[in-house]
């Protein structure tokens, strides 16, 4: 029976090709542009380093004066003072590896007089971000915590900056000049996706850094610091502190320093603890006048207060929903209106004896056949779709993101397939629901009526 | 009229007619939804640039050796690159066309409470009219003798006078007497003569936003400080200014200690000023253009369909002295019923959504006009995928009610 159902929806789906081609196309459409929002945000929800994203926290301070607003989550919250960075470095935090990040830059240049310089943007932080984020190594290492204590002349270099400046050799002994300040390179990353780039809090995707120099390093040589500051108690234009005014920096109340700890399992509670009596402690001598507040915010809390907020890809999102849902109903008012044709010819099957069941089945069938058939051309059409919001990207970032670091997220995974498939067949059937609840209830003979 | 057999006709076919009244509304609001977007962020979009910016070239230097004397690098740079064939002319700038960033203002008094005009405020040697091939519509040009250099923080004096666009004139007297008239460049500054008046050019991204996209003024001055050195602006010959991209480059790196930024031809720098806008702009356009297709292929589909089942009433109707365009008629007026109760439901959820969008992006995006206007196109194509198939479907003979079904 089951043979025979089958055989008679292809045929049905034979009947008038143009018909099929239709509801299939509209379909696979509607899944195209659906999939394509899904699987950007699908890829731009992923969570970079996710086996240890739980552990790392981003620690912030509620250093602000007494006047200034709740803040709700991280996203409000200001980043670490220079005092708070050195201070919390310092306590001996009991299982805790901790890290400071900000941004410079700058241009890297070799002696070699046909290398052309590079324009870099650079990250100043200490040898613990290595070991905490799990940091690929091609060539040398991290530097130690000598490096960060005398401030020694170091840079780790990433795999494409190394391949722009050395060819890709290994570097490591090599001298790479930092505008004017010579540095010894300790060290060549490999290829480190994330997915975002969290640890300066950008998020940035297909952003990569070019450098990493210790920040006691980029103190003394005052490198440029690319950074917000959130200064509460001075109220002097703090964008001055980017190029000058170090020394009033560091005894200042300005947040802008990015604090990472990694607290493995049971060391969270610990940790809280310190950081609530070293605010008491700092309270004694005059300052955080707010009540105790610290944000201790993983790498995943952080990226879904991140991605709740709204954009133009949420835009785009709404869109494609409704877009999915014209094709749906598209197909669906053909699909209708071809199986109430057919209610002669299944009133006469039912007359001779069809069981309900039979004629459920078949229609069962065509129904099914289209979802998969349209889910097929659907991820199709996702492909093709991904690959041109991946030009239209390229575009519209001048070209400075390169194909390569743009495609992980313009990707489709097998998650993504096999979703494409099920929301396929899933919606279609869903939607074919009312056509076959209608050719179904046709009762036998009904329409065999002389007319 | 024959709205009651209509009526009675659509009351037989519920489901059907529910399904396309809600595919017209859904896709009313996408459509329009997505018109709106895109008219909000392509305004003021691809102006004329007002120069001819395929045969110029930029070019922005970085010191990063900050001991590297920036008076004479000027002096050997426009040296150097003026001797390279193929060049015309070449000007030391501080902001380029397309790229100029944020807002300056300007005053029409010193007081406190002076009315501030928003403008872009260019600098420039005497070249600089030259490379951009500006006219001169009043006044005079600079003198070589009037260019204040200097490094920014060791000036004794800023120039005393500026020339405005066209516009900027107009915007700051509009009865067209700019000529001669003093300004004030910031509050508390020097005053300023006008000494001329030349035509438009693009300013940048963000006056450009605002719809004031040559409101420039321009001061006879080369300046620099700390790591902001003065770009180059150099016009080439027709069609050579991709091939001399590398040559202008190369010769910039004659001199050690900094990095030469963004070579490029001031198309790309118009491309990029734009991009941003443009690229989501097109990509819900070619979207909605998918969606329209798809709506009006799917109803020509669905029409034809149902014609052809009710090929016997037609023929009835043709026999009992309906004439073909009374069919096609019928048809029309049938799909006009439903599409307009479609058009009635998605303008208001047209307007619902523009008003979530407007909340979204913080721009009101909300001009009925466009949404009246989607509806009479969904209203035109729909007729159309109906008027052809219901057209042929008329041709039934009236004899085929005869025959055995």
């Amino acid at each position: 029976m089951f043979a025979y159902n089958a055989k008679l929806a292809f045929k049905s789906l034979n009947d008038r090709p143009s018909l099929t081609i239709l509801m299939v196309a509209a379909i696979a459409i509607g899944l195209g542009l659906f999939m394509t929002t899904l699987t950007l945000a699908h890829q731009a929800g992923k969570i970079p380093i996710p086996h240890i994203s739980q552990q790392i926290h981003l620690v912030q301070l509620d250093n602000r004066e007494v006047t200034a607003d709740d803040a709700e989550n991280f996203n409000e919250m200001v980043d670490l003072t220079y005092q708070d960075t050195n201070n919390l470095l310092n306590l001996n935090m009991a299982g805790a590896e901790q890290t400071l990040v900000w941004n410079s830059y700058g241009i890297l240049n070799v002696e070699e007089q046909n290398i052309q310089p590079l324009r870099s943007s650079i990250v100043a932080t200490n040898h613990a971000f290595f070991n905490m984020f799990e940091v690929p190594f091609l060539y040398g290492k991290a530097w130690d915590s000598d490096a960060d204590q005398f401030a020694q002349a170091v840079i780790v270099l990433t795999k494409k900056s190394n391949d722009y400046l050395f060819g890709g050799t290994n570097s490591v002994g090599q001298q790479v000049r930092l505008n004017t300040q010579v540095l010894t390179v300790i060290g060549v990353l490999d290829d480190w996706f994330l997915a975002r780039k969290f640890y300066d809090r950008s998020y940035y995707q297909a952003f990569p850094d070019q450098g990493l120099i210790p920040s006691n390093f980029a103190f003394d040589n005052n490198f440029p610091r690319n950074a917000r500051f959130d200064c509460w108690s001075t109220t002097t234009n703090p964008r001055k502190f980017t190029n000058n005014y170090l020394t009033e920096l560091k005894t200042s109340e300005c947040a802008w320093i990015t604090f990472w700890a990694k607290l493995p399992n049971n060391t969270k509670e610990d940790y809280q603890t310190q950081l609530g009596q070293y605010i008491d402690s700092q309270k004694l001598l005059g300052r955080f006048p707010r009540k105790n507040q610290y944000f201790l915010t993983n790498i995943n809390e952080q990226l879904s207060i991140i991605s709740s907020m709204g954009g133009r890809q949420q835009m785009l999102g709404v869109i494609s929903y409704m877009f999915f849902a014209v094709c749906l109903i598209n197909a669906v008012s053909i699909l209708l209106a071809k199986f109430m044709r057919r209610t002669k010819e299944v009133s006469l099957r039912r007359a001779l004896g069809a069981k309900k069941r039979t004629i459920l089945q078949q229609h069962l069938i065509e129904v099914i056949l289209i979802g998969v058939i349209g889910g097929l051309f659907g991820i199709a059409v996702t492909y093709l779709s991904l690959q041109a919001m991946l030009r239209v990207n390229l575009y519209a970032s001048d070209y400075m993101r390169t194909a390569a670091d743009l495609m992980p997220y313009h990707q489709m995974d097998w998650e993504m397939i096999m979703m494409a498939f099920s929301v396929s067949v899933g919606c279609t059937l869903l939607v074919g629901l009312y056509p076959i609840w209608r050719i179904c209830n046709v009762s036998p003979a009904s329409q065999l009526k002389a007319q | 009229m024959e709205f009651r057999p209509i009526l009675l006709s659509i009351k037989h076919n519920k489901a059907i007619a529910m399904l396309v009244i809600i595919q017209v509304a859904i896709t009313l609001t996408v459509l329009s939804g997505s018109l709106l977007m895109t008219t909000s962020t392509l305004k003021e979009w691809n102006l004329p640039s007002g120069i001819p910016h395929d045969n110029i070239i930029s070019a922005v230097p970085q010191f990063y050796d900050l001991d590297v004397d920036v008076r004479q690098s000027v002096v050997d740079d426009l040296a150097g690159i003026k001797a390279l064939p193929g060049v015309i002319n070449a000007s030391p700038v501080t902001q380029r066309p397309f790229d100029a960033q944020g807002i300056q203002k300007v005053y029409l008094d010193a007081t406190n409470e002076a009315q501030e005009y928003d403008t872009n405020i260019f600098t420039g040697d005497a070249n600089f009219h030259e490379v951009l091939q500006l006219s001169l519509i009043e006044g005079r040009l600079f003198r070589e003798n009037e260019i204040v250099t200097g490094k920014k923080d060791e000036l004794n004096a800023t120039p005393p006078i500026v020339m405005v666009s066209e516009d900027m004139a107009k915007a700051l007297f509009p009865d067209g007497d700019a000529l001669g008239k003093t300004i004030w460049l910031a509050k508390g500054a020097s005053p300023v003569e006008i000494i001329g008046i030349y035509s438009n050019f693009m300013n940048g991204e963000r006056l450009n936003y605002f719809g004031q996209s040559y409101r420039t003024v321009l001061q006879p001055l080369v300046t620099w400080q700390n790591r902001e050195d003065p770009s180059y602006l150099i016009r080439v010959e027709d069609g050579m200014a991709e091939g001399l991209l590398e040559t202008v480059r190369n010769q910039l790196y004659q001199i050690d200690g900094r990095y030469i930024n963004q070579v490029e031809v001031l198309t790309r720098t118009q491309k990029r000023m734009y991009d941003g806008r443009g690229s989501h702009a097109i990509m819900l356009l070619v979207i909605s253009i998918i969606l329209l297709l798809i709506t009006a292929f799917g109803m020509a589909g669905l029409v034809s369909f149902l014609v052809t089942q009710r090929q016997k009433q037609i023929g009835t109707r043709r026999a009992l002295g309906a004439t073909k365009w009374d069919v096609v008629r019928y048809f029309m007026l049938e799909n006009g019923i439903l599409t307009s109760i479609g058009i009635l439901t998605g303008l208001v959820l047209s307007i619902v959504f523009a008003f979530v969008l407007t909340e979204d992006s913080g721009v009101n995006i909300l001009d009925m006009s466009y949404i009246f206007a989607t509806a009479f196109f969904i209203l035109l194509i729909n007729q159309l995928a109906v008027y052809f198939p219901a057209k042929k479907a008329a041709n039934v003979e009236p004899a085929i009610v005869t025959r055995a079904a």
